[in-house]
């Protein structure tokens, strides 16, 4: 740790410092659309120190190569994460601007604040406890946050998500300590190098590698509510309130595909095998069955949560992808999977976060809207809000020109590249096309539900209108995220191209990194096994 | 067998063999004799007055709570101002460039000792304290 580290974390500083003042000034001035808005300013504050800072040499020469400053990896991909994150929770704090609940909006807004600060440790750590430290600094103010605003079953779905939380937690430490046993330290990069070069000890102990594999990727895929992991999801959104379920449907999502890309694609080094095969074999179950349970809900956030579940197999092809190539699968120049998935999940989140903002909008203090009956007739009472919703369900469903298109579209054509130009020597050109099959199936089936819900509002008359007293907060958040729907959808290479830059970020080594501020080789705790364990066979 | 995990073996098979051995020479050779008073919960000589499994006022968690803000607090503590005037603590940590300066590490130290004491003016003013 040193000055400069502390600079470095500027945005993050001032996130959690405004997120702690934040609650301390509502305990005395509690439930004013105030701390909303300075949530918002806040965010910003964060976005402009974080853009200062990419103008100053250090994080410039930083930002080409990538470099470590003692726990912090500054490189693209934690660049690209940490201005999405802010986009994202800005987003969030406007959605959560006019309160309907009990006055707990300063509690809101800081959990807000102190979850994004979590997500962006997460997104820059070079380090498996600092990894930790920021998924729980997601996790617990998460908790706080499912407790507040008006749902239809709040404790029960806080509850839920907490016990689950805790037992992910514990499936991610067990395989943590798999991973420290066998390369002897906790900085990524050291982990990375054994990986690539195993000295005696750690050759012998790399069954134990792929334990932690497995167990870190099942921890992480509960946060991604990737099948089996997914069963929470549906329960927990339908009994928080609307604001609630969009944060649960984004946040946690980036956290887990931050986390895997550092530890598992850019950190474990020599398992891609292992590592495509699982993320192909989640990827399958998770969509097509996100996708099949989907068609029977009734219940809008329901709905939802199985929709994000579905998405959440459609990331995990391009991480497959990803894997592949990394373990030396010919994927067409331009294609790659995990610079894919980084640009659906902006996608995603673009569109998820506004179908929540425009609920929130949608709703007011008698009824929250809820189910797809609640939605009927829409189009009459709330023409543009309706307008909105079904331009996310369009994109979400991956039609163009919108953005979803691309985002599929960049994912499957990923997947069908793989080893395709020769496919007697590579041998996994049947997977991935299968896969890249699947998806588009998928895709397929997901247009039911969404376009579902656009007949419901415009081809049917409902009995009462929403209230639509949301506030301007909510509205404004809608009307964001269907601009940046529509954006992306018409300009998507930029975004793309960044995606790209950062996923090659995350998985190149430099000289400089190497040569970065870190704890010297010989002074870290480096665990030697005991004399008699050596001769013991592993 | 010569290995280092063999007194940890050893020790478990020791200690497990203790404990079920104890268990079943005192339900062989033990008389047994109930009664009334015999199955009688415990509560430490005195007569259980009623059944224990009742509410307990949600207040004492939040007593609970706030009791692990100066729980942490110490717990944290202590190693600082242990390694704060040893010579292989702080100093050597300087010295040896793992830690830029002894300022900082004290500036990390208020940072923490600030957020607790925001936690305790947070549940002071939401009325933890008060035992209506």
């Amino acid at each position: 740790m040193t000055s400069e580290t502390a600079y470095l974390l500027l945005p993050e500083i001032i996130l959690i410092l405004a997120g702690t003042l934040i609650y301390l000034g509502g305990a005395f001035a509690p439930g004013k659309s105030a701390w909303a808005a300075l949530a918002a300013l806040v965010i910003l504050a964060a976005g402009g120190a974080l853009a200062q800072q990419g103008t100053t040499e250090t994080v410039q020469k930083a930002l080409v190569t990538g470099t470590i400053s003692g726990p912090l990896t500054i490189d693209w991909f934690s660049a690209a994460i940490r201005y999405g994150v802010l986009a994202v929770g800005l987003v969030f704090a406007l959605v959560g601007s006019r309160w309907v609940g009990e006055g707990d909006q300063s509690e809101f807004q800081g959990s807000l604040l102190m979850i994004l600060a979590g997500l962006m440790l997460v997104a820059l750590s070079n380090d498996l406890v600092l990894v930790f430290v920021g998924l729980e600094l997601i996790s617990i103010p998460t908790y706080v946050m499912l407790y507040l605003g008006k749902g239809t079953n709040l404790l029960e779905s806080g509850t839920k998500y907490f016990f689950l939380s805790l037992l992910s937690s514990a499936l991610m430490l067990y395989g943590f300590s798999f991973l420290y046993g066998v390369a002897g330290s906790t900085s990524l990069i050291d982990i990375r190098e054994t990986f690539a070069n195993p000295d005696a000890d750690a050759a012998r102990l790399m069954s134990f590698a792929r334990l932690a594999l497995i167990l870190i990727f099942a921890g992480l895929a509960f946060r991604l509510t990737a099948v089996p992991f997914h069963f929470y999801a549906p329960d927990v959104y339908q009994g928080t309130s609307n604001a609630n379920a969009g944060i649960l449907a984004v946040i946690p999502k980036i956290a887990a595909l931050a986390a895997i890309v550092r530890i598992i694609y850019a950190g474990m080094p020599g398992l891609e095998q292992i590592g495509w095969q699982l993320t192909l074999a989640v990827a399958l179950v998770t969509m097509t069955l996100g996708n099949l349970l989907a068609l029977w809900q009734t219940n809008v956030r329901r709905m939802m949560a199985y929709s994000s579940i579905a998405h959440a197999g459609y990331m995990l092809i391009g991480l497959s992808v990803g894997f592949a190539a990394a373990g030396g699968a010919v994927v067409a120049e331009g294609l790659d999977g995990v610079g894919a998935t980084l640009f659906y999940l902006l996608v995603y989140a673009a569109a998820t976060a506004g179908v929540f903002a425009a609920l929130t909008y949608l709703s007011g203090e008698r009824r929250i809207v809820s189910t797809l009956d609640d939605l009927a007739g829409l189009s009459s009472s709330h023409p543009k809000t309706s307008a909105a919703l079904a331009l996310f369900m369009f994109s979400l469903a991956g039609l163009p020109p919108l953005a979803g298109f691309w985002g599929k579209f960049t994912l499957f054509t990923g997947a069908l590249s793989v080893d395709a130009r020769n496919p007697e020597s590579g041998n996994l050109w049947p997977w991935f096309v299968a896969l890249a099959l699947v998806g588009v199936i998928n895709a397929a089936i997901s247009g039911a539900y969404y376009l579902r819900l656009i007949g419901v509002m415009y081809f049917r008359s409902g009995d009462a209108a929403p209230e639509g007293q949301g506030g301007a907060g909510a509205a404004l958040a809608t009307a964001l995220c269907a601009l940046a729907v529509i954006g992306i959808g018409a300009y998507p290479g930029p975004l793309v191209e960044a995606g790209k830059k950062a996923s090659r970020a995350a998985r190149d080594v430099s000289p400089e990194m190497l040569a970065g501020d870190r704890v010297p080789a010989n002074q870290t705790a480096v665990v030697k096994p005991l004399p008699g364990l050596q001769k013991a066979e592993f | 067998m010569e290995s280092a995990v063999l007194p940890v073996f050893l020790f478990v098979v020791a200690a497990t063999g203790l404990a079920v051995g104890l268990l079943v020479l005192s339900a062989l050779v033990g008389p047994s004799k109930n009664g009334k008073v015999k199955e009688m919960p415990y509560e430490s000589g005195m007569d259980p007055i009623h059944d224990t499994h009742r509410r307990f006022d949600v207040r004492f968690y939040l007593v609970a709570i706030a009791f692990l803000v100066f729980d942490v607090e110490l717990l944290f503590l202590y190693p600082w101002a242990v390694a704060s005037r040893n010579p292989l603590g702080i100093d050597r940590a300087v010295s040896e460039g793992l830690v830029e300066s002894r300022g900082l590490v004290f500036a990390e130290v208020l940072v923490f000792l600030a957020l607790l004491a925001a936690s305790f003016v947070y549940a002071w003013r939401k009325g933890v304290f008060r035992w209506r």
